[in-house]
């Protein structure tokens, strides 16, 4: 039977069970399948990437993956979690949470050191990514030496060299200039036509025409105020101004002031 | 208002002062990343032979020795780039002046009786400099120097986080090496955070604030500070084990040994060896 990777019902969190951050969540995420949750600060992406990677737990609700329910019991076998976190990988918001080694090296082979991967298949896996992400000469250094954006490709590579299945991503071009950003961007396209799910929270409406097959978009309520293809979402411009997505944008031309909604979707067409 | 001004600067550049030595001291890996010829050793191989060598300066009782040991270190120095000036600064500031002072009252006749060098009065109390005292006190100075010299020279001539990893090879558990590199990785972003709350506030309150809102500010900022430290220790630990970390860190040995390194173990071994036979 061929499962949904993940598949939450009617799913509840709270911090200290009294600061909401996720309410009434109903999400399937089909394998090979490029899904965007987008929403404003503080709407509950992050909270719900954390749940899909198995670091919190829902209080309410089930949350499945591939079949098999997701809690804190699960975790307590070291089969299932050995196995879940070779199939799931997470890019964090923050790359200096990610990068804790004292050197980029030994950051990107942290996870396939602890999940058993032999030596010389991480050295293979390791040449191809410094290789892809151009971060060579990046090895020996230490994480505090690194730029945002030598910082982000670093986290990325830490995670792609675990070969994931599933690769959940949290505003992973957020503070990145554009070169890096597309790079990026490049590279998890070509992870996802190599079959990889891609699960990303952004509130950069750039990308996610291009890395999107559904998407979700979370309200100030937390709760999913909407979610179908992208070119939908992109296009009702009620709904992203009414969920903080869009600005409303004043300047002026020539004496005259012009007042409109002002939305970034692609870095190359933008005309004013 | 003057008097505050520079009160309030003097705890400025006291904070940034430190805050600068902690980074320039702790992550400076300038000396380390020279190709010189400590440098070029194995990191095991060589923190091995540095506990030889310190160990050969502690044991031996010949003043001559222990300065020939002194020289040889300097000799070290220079043939792995590192500026003499620059390097005695580091290894003489604190440790041997201090040990100096520790050690000077065995150069009277008090504590060290002996054949009299120099004998003076100060306000009518005879003292007495004997040549035992001088030579005891020489030898636990230079002594000192020595062992602090091999100690600094190989931190600064091998990277830190090299030498976290060494510490493995003494049979410290991987857990607490792995603890030391995530605390080493993080005091430098800690240090930021202090750096820039620090201007926040500056540029905020302006340089001259009254002792009791300094007081409020600094109280804020270590409670913030306290908090900050204990989110990112959560989310570390998330980060940890969502890359599949279980509790016992498992790490690669990328160390690799030419036979420059055996070479040069042997010949520290030699040195410890010919000083435990001829001058222990």
């Amino acid at each position: 039977m061929d499962y949904p990777v993940f598949s939450l019902k009617n799913v509840w969190f709270s911090y200290l069970g009294r600061f909401p951050a996720l309410a009434a969540v109903d999400i399937d995420i089909k394998p090979g399948e490029k899904i965007s949750i987008i929403g404003a600060n503080g709407s509950g992406k992050s909270t719900l990437l954390h749940l899909l990677d198995g670091l919190i737990f829902a209080d309410k609700g089930l949350v499945n993956f591939c079949g098999k329910e997701l809690n804190e019991k699960s975790f307590n076998d070291i089969e299932f979690s050995a196995d879940f976190r070779r199939k799931v990988g997470f890019v964090f918001q923050n790359p200096d949470v990610q990068l804790f080694c004292p050197s980029v090296k030994e950051d990107i082979i942290f996870g396939p050191l602890q999940l058993g991967v032999a030596k010389n298949e991480i050295q293979s896996r390791l040449e191809r990514f410094v290789t892809i992400l151009g971060i060579r000469d990046l090895l020996d250094r230490s994480p505090n030496q690194l730029s945002i954006g030598e910082k982000r490709k670093v986290a990325v590579a830490s995670t792609l060299i675990i070969e994931p299945d599933i690769i959940i991503l949290d505003e992973p071009t957020a503070g990145l200039d554009p070169s890096t950003t597309r790079h990026i961007i490049d590279l998890l396209l070509d992870e996802n036509v190599a079959g990889k799910t891609i699960i990303t929270s952004t509130h950069d409406l750039h990308i996610v025409g291009e890395i999107s097959d559904t998407v979700y978009v979370f309200g100030a309520d937390k709760r999913i105020v909407k979610s179908g293809p992208a070119d939908n979402i992109l296009n009702d411009l009620a709904l992203l101004t009414a969920n903080n997505l869009v600005h409303i944008h004043s300047h002026r031309h020539k004496d005259k002031m012009h007042i409109h909604p002002h939305v970034h979707l692609d870095h190359h067409d933008e005309e004013h | 208002m003057r008097q505050k001004s520079s009160s309030n600067g003097f705890i400025e550049h006291s904070l940034m002062g430190v805050l600068s030595f902690i980074k320039t001291s702790l992550f400076a890996e300038e000396y380390a990343l020279k190709r010189g010829f400590m440098q070029s050793l194995d990191q095991r191989i060589k923190t091995l032979s540095f506990v030889l060598l310190i160990i050969a300066t502690l044991l031996t009782k010949n003043i001559l020795v222990v300065f020939c040991l002194y020289l040889f270190c300097l000799f070290l120095a220079a043939i792995s780039k590192i500026g003499l000036g620059f390097f005695l600064k580091r290894t003489w500031v604190f440790i041997p002046l201090f040990s100096l002072f520790v050690a000077l009252p065995a150069l009277f006749s008090n504590f060290t009786p002996g054949a009299e060098l120099i004998s003076f009065k100060i306000a009518g109390f005879p003292l007495v400099i004997t040549r035992p005292g001088v030579l005891t006190v020489l030898l636990f100075v230079l002594r000192v120097a020595a062992a602090v010299s091999f100690a600094v020279l190989l931190s600064i001539t091998t990277r830190h986080f090299d030498l976290l990893k060494v510490l493995r090879i003494f049979g410290i558990p991987q857990v607490f090496v792995m603890t030391l590199g995530v605390c080493y990785r993080y005091i430098y972003l800690l240090i930021g955070i202090i750096e820039n709350t620090y201007l926040a506030i500056k540029s905020r309150v302006g340089s001259v604030v009254h002792y009791k809102r300094g007081q409020q500010i600094v109280g804020w900022n270590i409670a913030f500070l306290w908090v900050r430290s204990c989110r990112l220790n959560e989310d570390v630990y998330k980060a940890m084990l969502s890359r599949g970390y279980s509790g016992q860190p498992y790490v690669l040995d990328d160390f690799r040994t030419r036979l420059k390194d055996w070479l040069w173990l042997a010949f520290t071994g030699v040195i410890l060896i010919w000083i435990i036979r001829f001058f222990h």
